[in-house]
């Protein structure tokens, strides 16, 4: 495989998995936790992401009301601790929802069944 | 003692922020970039490597404090290009012309010494224009694109009415031939009746043409026979039906030969009647070099211009597949 085929390959990748972001986020933050923690946890699940594109979307979930947050003090290093909302929950459902239709649906177009 | 790399960094983000999320960003990203630190010593790093590492990951300070104001990386979106780039092209189109048309003629007026007196100024107007024309709208375009989204939608939209008719490929249309010929036969009536039916006349009751009787020796005969050929050149492209290369040398050629004798009838006075003039009071217009010459010479020079660059343009089009 050649560089521009990667680099086509790598393009179309990214525009795939865009939006599982966010979904991924409002599943994961049912139990809240901070920033750092979380772009851990979500490489963990596989759905790598960067800081620099995580931190900024937190702030923006936050601004939409769909996460909640809260300043933890307890320890040394104070921590803002993020949450999903109601508004989140639902919308997290909604998005799932849609997910496992289009997997549904390439799924079926994949084995030739159109319909 | 130097501030530390994190603390650079911080700062960096923090001057493009608003102030009320200053502070709790400056808490937020301090913890987020220890936590990166501590997990980067944890897999073995020195912790000026690890320092730096962080903060190369985290990239651009700019960037990141874009995304967390929420304000866009371009100037002007692909909500507004569109209509950015088309307003941009037709005020070129239309400035840009009569920008400079406005300002040769208002230097000729002026009584140049030579052609450099005219080049000069005419370039340094041209070049002004087009350097504000694009600075004045690309900075319009640039705050509606950071002001409200509704505006931006409503400056953006496009209908399918907006759609330009395609060109019609080749075919003359009847009306420019009719346009042509009825051009030319109102300029020969108006030059028939200044002569019959003057206007004006002298004290002792003589009538006074405008044109110099002087002219009709040769001069009107050559521009009515060239205007002759006009029409049956105009009535010969419509009947051939599309534009082609010899039409438009030939088109070229007759607009060069019309605007040639124009010019240089205006440039040397032979146009009006001196004795019309006088009656009227109007002698200073017509002197040499006066307003009359160059105004004549330039609106000639003009039409002529138009004429070429239509022909052109239509042939260009008629062979484009």
């Amino acid at each position: 495989m050649d560089e521009r085929t990667d680099e086509i390959e790598a393009g179309h990748l990214q525009e795939l998995r865009r939006g599982t972001v966010v979904l991924a986020c409002l599943l994961i933050l049912r139990t809240p936790d901070y920033g750092y923690a979380l772009l851990e946890r979500l490489a963990a699940a596989g759905i790598a992401t960067d800081g620099n594109t995580l931190y900024p979307l937190l702030r923006r979930l936050e601004k939409q009301e769909l996460v909640t947050s809260e300043w933890n003090t307890d320890e040394a290093r104070p921590r803002k601790f993020y949450r999903t909302s109601p508004a989140g929950e639902q919308l997290a459902a909604r998005l799932l929802r849609d997910w496992n239709d289009l997997t549904r649906s390439l799924h079926d177009i994949d084995e030739g069944d159109h319909r | 003692m130097t501030a530390t790399l994190t603390d650079r960094y911080i700062w960096a983000v923090q001057r493009s922020l608003p102030e009320a999320q200053r502070d709790d960003i400056d808490r937020e990203l301090r913890g987020t970039i220890a936590d990166t630190i501590d997990a980067k010593l944890e897999s073995g790093l020195g912790s000026a490597e690890a320092e730096r590492a962080t903060i190369a990951e985290l990239g651009d300070p700019y960037r990141l404090a874009a995304g967390y104001a929420d304000r866009p990386l371009v100037l002007i979106g692909p909500d507004l290009f569109p209509s950015y780039i088309r307003l941009l092209k037709l005020l070129y189109a239309i400035v840009l012309p009569c920008a400079a048309g406005g300002v040769t003629l208002a230097l000729l007026l002026s009584r140049p010494e030579s052609v450099g007196a005219v080049m000069g100024p005419l370039w340094a107007t041209i070049l002004g224009v087009t350097v504000h024309l694009g600075f004045w709208v690309t900075l319009l375009f640039a705050l509606i694109e950071r002001g409200p989204k509704k505006d931006r939608a409503s400056i953006g939209e496009w209908s399918p009415e907006n759609l330009p008719d395609v060109p019609q490929r080749g075919d003359v249309k009847l009306s420019d031939a009719i346009g042509s010929v009825v051009f030319l036969v109102t300029m020969f009536g108006l030059v028939l009746w200044q002569q019959f039916w003057p206007v004006v006349t002298a004290d002792d009751g003589t009538p006074l043409p405008l044109l110099n009787e002087g002219l009709w020796s040769l001069w009107l005969p050559v521009l009515f026979g060239i205007a002759l050929v006009e029409i049956a050149f105009a009535v010969l492209v419509w009947r051939f039906g599309r534009w082609t290369v010899p039409l438009a040398v030939v088109n070229a050629v007759l607009a060069i030969a019309a605007a040639a004798v124009l010019v240089w009838l205006f440039v040397t006075d032979q146009v009006v009647n001196p004795a019309w003039a006088q009656q009227l009071g109007l002698s200073g217009l017509v002197a040499p070099g006066g307003v009359l010459a160059v105004i004549g010479a330039f609106a000639a020079t003009g039409i002529a211009l138009w004429d070429i660059i239509d022909g052109v343009i239509k042939t260009v089009r008629a062979r484009r597949p």
